[in-house]
């Protein structure tokens, strides 16, 4: 599982910062360049939905057990061993979704997904006080608790212990202790993608993406990829499939308005202070501006 | 020393007498004292001494295997082996592992394991049996079978085998686990008293439920029908407290739906009995009318939905709406 051809590629992100619109973006370019389907996008078709790192079929069939009797704490550890023989990933697709972080408080300093066979990895960031406006209409929580969200070293999807579902717990951990547990880990190659540069800046941020992942780069294909998945035309494709999967029940839709800045306008500056003492060292490693007390 | 006093305890599950060194409560106790050739041994054992394992390439890191051997090494829990279908050992990790925590592992992938290296078509359902017919619940893990079992039981079924079903040569479905597994959220739904009922393992909020023996049944029985589980898919307009059923006709969907259904088909691969569970399932397939079955999400609607309908007749629970919301499900099947 070394090769470029038969190894894979994680999209790791926080929850909300552009992982969806990347993989909408590559899906379209293979499309554009003659490697998938020559029809028109179908989101609900073309575009992987799970996370497969953290889904309970994956690693039942991995360990050999049902997971459910299984603590989270328990499977964190064995997570990231699922994948040493690389089956299920040689089979299916290329590019996986994640929004863990790359360890987990129960993993003992493994990593909780599978490495083997793992080309590299892109994690996709974006400024927290956007997170938190798009996480408020993601979950249809209010702005302060996903404030407190960000702010949580025990952040989680999927956190109720409670009742089965088909994925596990994804252990995100306060946002910048996500940022620092892909960016600063040195078992995968890295390509770091800002979302604001993504949106000011796609034609250049998206080449290098091409690159790093040895997708066609002609820059024409590209910037026809991007157009194709730009804001517009994506929320376009989701009336076309009326309602694209990824969408939870009482979000109205799933892509809403791309924008970047909408947190300085929407939180109060109490809440934007709070981010800014909470995440000062990694906001400005990523020139994300805040605002401080006076 | 004879054998009976080495194991101290007798079952009978799954057409086999266990004979175990472990108090495995989840399984029917053996009323006789006959030994058949059909007996299987389950006892600890020092996984240093177990001979080296060519493993082959369906083996995990955590699932080692080859023809008529099968190993599962569970961090902070123990190793376990089953061979040549007649002998089930264990070792716990360390001592602050409980007997809970072994047979929970012990009686589910541990006795499928020795039951595939036996031949069977293990699948991942509970059986549930009314009158003298039996009815197979099929889905993947979480999917609501437990609980849809649990409210059959307070409509008057009886408990036959949770979690996995065996057949006999006859096609009758042998009594097997007999211990529902329900999450927090079911059990109080349900209207159980939960803080009275032991964890499936210390540190889960999920509970064991051992029914008491009103409630479970002991005789092999006739399989009518088999319902393959889905949760609703709550994006589509459906009444909440529907429940929803369309027989597969296609031959070879059914066939691809119970293949997906069987118990780990990567173990069915790891042991060379692949060909043996498409042998089965086909006749399967062909024998047992099969449905998909969609619940309701919930256990109130679930509960409401139950009253109405008859899980031996399902004609009279087909609904029209379902038909094209399946249609799609089947197209997915058939794709991969």
């Amino acid at each position: 599982m070394s090769t470029q051809d038969s190894g894979y590629w994680y999209l790791a992100s926080y929850p909300k910062s552009g992982n969806t619109w990347c993989r909408v973006f590559i899906t379209e370019l293979q499309r554009l360049a003659g490697e998938e389907t020559p029809e028109e996008l179908n989101l609900n078709r073309d575009v992987e939905t799970g996370a497969i790192a953290s889904s309970r079929l994956w690693l039942d069939d991995q360990l050999g057990i049902n997971s459910c009797d299984l603590s989270f704490a328990e499977l964190d550890p064995l997570r990231g061993r699922a994948g040493e023989s690389a089956w299920l990933f040689a089979e299916g697709e290329r590019f996986h979704k994640v929004h863990d972080a790359f360890q987990s408080l129960d993993s003992r300093g493994r990593p909780v997904v599978s490495t083997t066979g793992c080309l590299g990895v892109v994690y996709i960031l974006r400024h927290p006080e956007d997170v938190a406006v798009s996480l408020s209409h993601f979950f249809s929580w209010p702005l302060e608790s996903c404030v407190n969200f960000l702010l949580d070293p025990s952040a989680a999807l999927v956190p109720s212990e409670r009742h089965g579902g088909h994925q596990v717990r994804q252990h995100m951990g306060r946002w910048d202790q996500h940022v620092r547990s892909w960016v600063d880990q040195q078992q995968l190659p890295v390509l770091v993608m800002r979302y604001e540069d993504m949106l000011v800046k796609g034609p250049e941020t998206f080449l290098t993406l091409t690159q790093f992942l040895g997708l066609p780069d002609d820059p024409s294909l590209v910037n026809q990829a991007l157009l194709n998945t730009s804001i517009e035309s994506l929320q376009k494709l989701e009336d076309q499939v009326g309602g694209f999967a990824e969408k939870p029940k009482g979000a109205e839709r799933f892509f809403r308005s791309g924008r970047s800045g909408e947190g300085a306008q929407q939180l109060t500056l109490e809440q934007r202070q709070r981010l800014a003492e909470g995440l000062p060292a990694v906001m400005r490693r990523f020139d994300y501006e805040g605002v401080d007390k006076a | 020393m004879s054998e009976l006093t080495t194991y101290q305890h007798h079952y009978e599950a799954f057409g086999l007498n266990i004979l175990s060194d472990m108090l495995l409560p989840e399984l029917p106790v053996h009323a006789g004292t006959d030994l058949s050739p059909l007996a299987v041994h389950i006892a600890a054992s020092n996984h240093e001494d177990w001979p080296p394992l060519v493993a082959n390439e369906h083996s995990t890191p955590s699932l080692q295997m080859a023809l008529g051997d099968w190993r599962l090494e569970l961090e902070g829990i123990g190793w376990f082996r089953a061979y040549a279908g007649e002998t089930l050992s264990y070792e716990r990790w360390d001592d602050s592992v409980s007997d809970r925590d072994v047979r929970t592992f012990l009686v589910t992938s541990g006795l499928a394991a020795l039951l595939i290296q036996r031949g069977a078509l293990v699948l991942q359902g509970t059986t549930v049996v009314r009158d003298g017919q039996a009815v197979m619940l099929l889905g993947a893990p979480a999917s609501g079978k437990s609980t849809l079992a649990c409210c059959l039981q307070q409509e008057g079924w009886k408990l036959l085998s949770s979690e996995l079903s065996v057949m006999n040569e006859q096609g009758l479905v042998l009594p097997g686990l007999q211990q529902l597994k329900l999450w927090h959220d079911s059990a109080a739904s349900l209207g159980l008293d939960w803080a009275q009922m032991p964890l499936v393992r210390r540190g889960l909020k999920r509970y064991a439920l051992l029914p008491p023996e009103a409630e479970v049944s002991s005789q092999a029985a006739p399989l009518e029908m088999i319902y393959i589980i889905s949760r609703r898919d709550n994006r589509k307009d459906a009444q909440e407290s529907d429940i929803q059923t369309r027989r597969l006709e296609r031959q070879a969907v059914a066939l691809l739906r119970l293949r997906n259904n069987a118990y780990q088909p990567r173990v069915y691969r790891g042991m060379d009995q692949e060909a043996n569970l498409f042998l089965q399932a086909s006749a399967l397939a062909r024998r047992v009318p099969i449905y998909s079955l969609q619940l309701s999400d919930g256990v109130k609607p679930m509960q409401q939905a139950l009253e109405k309908v008859d899980l031996l007749a399902p004609s009279s629970l087909e609904a029209k709406p379902a038909v094209e919301l399946d249609a799609s499900a089947e197209a997915q099947e058939e794709a991969r």
